[in-house]
Parts: C-alpha cells; sequence; structure tokens
C-alpha cells in the first residue's frame, strides 16, 4: 500500500516538474525579443544548411515564375540616381531623418515561409555576417513588405506589415495635392485583405488611389518607401477619424527575393 | 528507423507545401499542412512499448521543427510532447481504424491549434479571434486526414516485426 502511495507521490511530483518545465520553456520561446545565444546561432547554420538543400526544388520552381532580380535592382538603382539630387535638396527643406540615400540594399532569398501562421514572418539567406541587424526594412519591387525581427549568424526573421501585432506601427505619409498626411499603419485587415491606417484627420481629403509612403519619422523606415495606394475610406465609429485601408501591390504568398535596407553609417 | 524516414519525409513535405500553398492573411490554403504534427500520431504503433523513446522523439522532432520552420525555440518542442501524450491515452483507450483516425487528427489539430492559440493569447503575442482560429482549423483537416491514412495503411502493412501493435 505504502509502495503504491510513493509510486503516486512520484508520479505527481513528475507531472509538477514537467508543468512547471513547459511553462519555463514556452515562456523563453514566446519571448520574441530575446537575444539569440552562441548555441543557437550554431545550431540554426546547421539547420539553415538542411533547410537550403530541402527547399531546392521549391526555389528552383520560384526562380523559374519570378522577376529577373538583377534587371529590378538596376531599375532601384537607377531611380534612386535620379532622385538623389531631389530628395538631398528636400532633406534641407524638411526634418526627415531618414531617406533612401543613407541605405545600401542587401539582396537576400527567401528560405522558408513561417510554419507558425499568427506570427507571419519569413526567414531570409542573410544574417548577421552579412550585416543585417533588428529593424532594418525589408523592401521587394513591389515596395515594402516588412522589418527584421530576429537576426542570425547566417539567416534572418523578416516580420511582415501584414502580421496583425499591436507593437507593429509604422509611421506612413499619405501624399495629397503635393502635401504629406501623417498617420500610423498599424494592422491588417484579414477579411478584407487591406492594410489599416489609422488616425487620420477628419478634415483630410483623400481620395481612393492616393499613394501611401513611409514617412521617415519614427527612426524606424527610410522616408519614401512605397507601402500602397488608398483602398477604402471609413469614418471612425465617433466621426473624429479616419481609417484608411490599403491596397499593396505585393502577393504575400509569392515572394521569393527581397531587399534589406542597410543604413551606410552602421 | 522507418519512423526515423516517415518523421524526415514529414518534416521535408511540410516546409515545402507551406513554401508552395498560400499561407498567410485569409488565403490559407484547404491544403495546409501540419503533416509533422500527424505523422507523429501515424507512427505510434512503431513505438508502442518503446513510450520513453516516443516522447523523446516528439521532443526532438519539435526542436528540430522550430529551428527550421519557426524560430521558436522550444515552443513546438513543448507542443509536440503535449502533443504525444494525448497520441498515448488515444492508443491506448480508443480503437484505431481508417474511419477513426478521421476524428482523432481532428482531435489532434485541434488540441495543437487551440493550445497554441491559447499560449499566443496568455502571452499578448497577437490578436487571436475566435473565427480566425476556426478557419485554421477546419482549412488543415483534408490534407493531413489524407496523409494520416496513407501512412497508416504503409504502417498496417509493414511486417509484423516493425510495429508492436495489431491494427485493425
Amino acid at each position: 500500500m505504502s509502495k503504491e502511495k510513493n509510486l503516486l507521490k512520484q508520479k505527481r511530483k513528475l507531472i509538477i516538474v514537467s508543468v512547471l518545465i513547459a511553462i519555463i520553456t514556452i515562456t523563453l520561446s514566446l519571448n520574441l525579443n530575446r537575444t539569440t545565444t552562441k548555441l543557437e546561432n550554431l545550431f540554426k547554420s546547421f539547420t539553415i544548411a538542411i533547410d537550403k538543400l530541402l527547399m531546392t526544388p521549391y526555389t528552383k520552381i520560384a526562380e523559374e515564375n519570378s522577376f529577373n532580380q538583377d534587371e529590378s535592382y538596376i531599375i532601384q538603382k537607377n531611380i534612386n540616381s535620379t532622385l538623389e539630387k531631389e530628395i538631398s535638396e528636400l532633406k534641407d527643406l524638411l526634418d526627415i531623418n531618414k531617406t533612401m540615400t543613407e541605405y545600401t540594399i542587401e539582396n537576400a532569398t527567401i528560405l522558408s515561409r513561417n510554419k507558425s501562421y499568427w506570427f507571419n514572418t519569413l526567414t531570409i539567406d542573410k544574417g548577421k555576417n552579412s550585416g543585417i541587424k533588428n529593424n532594418m526594412a525589408v523592401i521587394t519591387s513591389n515596395g515594402l513588405i516588412g522589418k527584421i525581427s530576429k537576426t542570425y549568424s547566417n539567416c534572418s526573421e523578416v516580420k511582415l506589415i501584414t502580421s496583425d501585432d499591436a507593437n507593429y506601427k509604422v509611421s506612413v505619409s499619405i501624399k495629397i495635392n503635393d502635401q504629406d498626411n501623417y498617420a500610423i499603419l498599424n494592422g491588417y485587415d484579414q477579411d478584407k485583405n487591406l492594410l489599416k491606417v489609422t488616425g487620420v484627420a477628419k478634415t483630410t481629403n483623400i481620395k481612393k488611389g492616393d499613394v501611401v509612403l513611409t514617412s521617415g519619422l519614427g527612426e524606424l523606415f527610410p522616408a519614401g518607401i512605397y507601402v500602397g495606394d488608398v483602398e477604402e475610406i471609413k469614418s471612425d465609429k465617433y466621426d473624429l477619424s479616419k481609417t484608411i485601408y490599403i491596397k499593396t501591390k505585393q502577393d504575400f504568398n509569392s515572394i521569393h527575393y527581397v531587399s534589406v535596407l542597410k543604413e551606410k553609417n552602421k | 528507423m522507418i519512423a526515423i524516414i516517415i518523421i524526415i519525409i514529414s518534416l521535408f513535405l511540410d516546409g515545402f507545401l507551406t513554401n508552395l500553398l498560400p499561407y498567410t492573411g485569409n488565403s490559407l490554403s484547404f491544403f495546409t499542412p501540419q503533416l509533422t504534427l500527424v505523422c507523429l500520431f501515424a507512427i505510434y504503433p512503431l513505438y508502442i512499448k518503446k513510450r520513453k523513446k516516443y516522447y523523446l522523439t516528439s521532443l526532438v522532432t519539435g526542436i528540430i521543427y522550430d529551428l527550421l520552420y519557426t524560430n521558436l525555440l522550444l515552443f513546438n518542442g513543448t507542443l509536440f510532447f503535449l502533443t504525444a501524450l494525448l497520441v498515448k491515452k488515444i492508443y491506448k483507450n480508443l480503437e484505431i481504424n481508417y474511419l477513426n483516425i478521421i476524428i482523432y487528427v481532428v482531435i489532434l489539430i485541434a488540441f495543437y491549434e487551440i493550445t497554441q492559440a491559447l499560449l499566443i493569447m496568455i502571452f499578448n503575442l497577437v490578436p487571436i479571434t475566435i473565427t480566425k482560429l476556426i478557419n485554421k482549423i477546419i482549412k488543415s483537416l483534408l490534407l493531413n486526414i489524407i496523409y494520416a491514412e496513407v501512412i497508416y495503411f504503409i504502417i498496417k502493412h509493414l511486417p509484423k516485426k516493425y510495429r508492436k501493435i495489431n491494427l485493425n
């Protein structure tokens, strides 16, 4: 009888210890802002090599269906050089800290889409070794797609702008008659498949089709990156401000190559 | 060895199909894969007398899954381990056949998705609504049920020395 009691006690202890371990590991793993350890980096480098191998058929298919990356890069470079002069003049006039001229482009290939559906992240094949750092803007030829959320030695995680994260806010500007109207992009409407911009003054005369760019405010992204076009305008329930829905040109289900914007002075 | 091969194939197919099929926003495919999770259920007959090894395999598979596809260290390791405990209960108390597998896969996927969503909600990481969660579960069923049936069929037709229990 006492043996049975001891066994039961042991079982209970085992369950309590297991639950505690589970709570600790889950708390650790869900701390998205933690820095990656050397051991994790080592394992990640190894698994990335396997991942690249596993994803070879997928990347082959993607390569066949995608655009010419070099051509797109050249177009971007040309546009940049013609705009550079104009931007430098505007920079003196405006109080914008970060513009595209202060950035270099690091091209990267998508290795895999994150299996955690809720987090909306991608893994790219460039990491700390290529100078990638957290919070760098990630773009494609269709505009802004997200930011770097985690870096490893040879790969990084990109958090897409479609992620419905309350802490993920991007300062944007809507151009109306050559005037900038600042607002905050802070979410994604899954039902409408559109990005959501809130806090636009009620008096602002926004029309469908107006262009939305990053504003450069908030120290996160440089100014002038294309985000999307205004698709729908709604007043909030108290009729004090407007909520704007933006349609991006990017199909987030078929991203194969991206460019990371690296600050020149960093 | 056969179980390990099945797990490796499942891991590969899981990543490949996730990249190939729509997986963002409301454009989630009706063939959303959870093949690694389902394969852990289907391979249990190969581990019936080596339960500790089965739990360890589930934990390690989860950790590899995290390293390859989620970047959430140990999150799926823990979830896969919990799923392994549930799988053991199913095999111990319930009958396994082609028809019942459909119900068990639904239970497993619902258990996995609900636990994951609850944890994400507790840590206030991403807003998850019940509608979105149900949508995710429903769209994860079709392909995974087919996959579970295929693995069950393969294991059922293996020589008896490989599997440790009789399957109907």
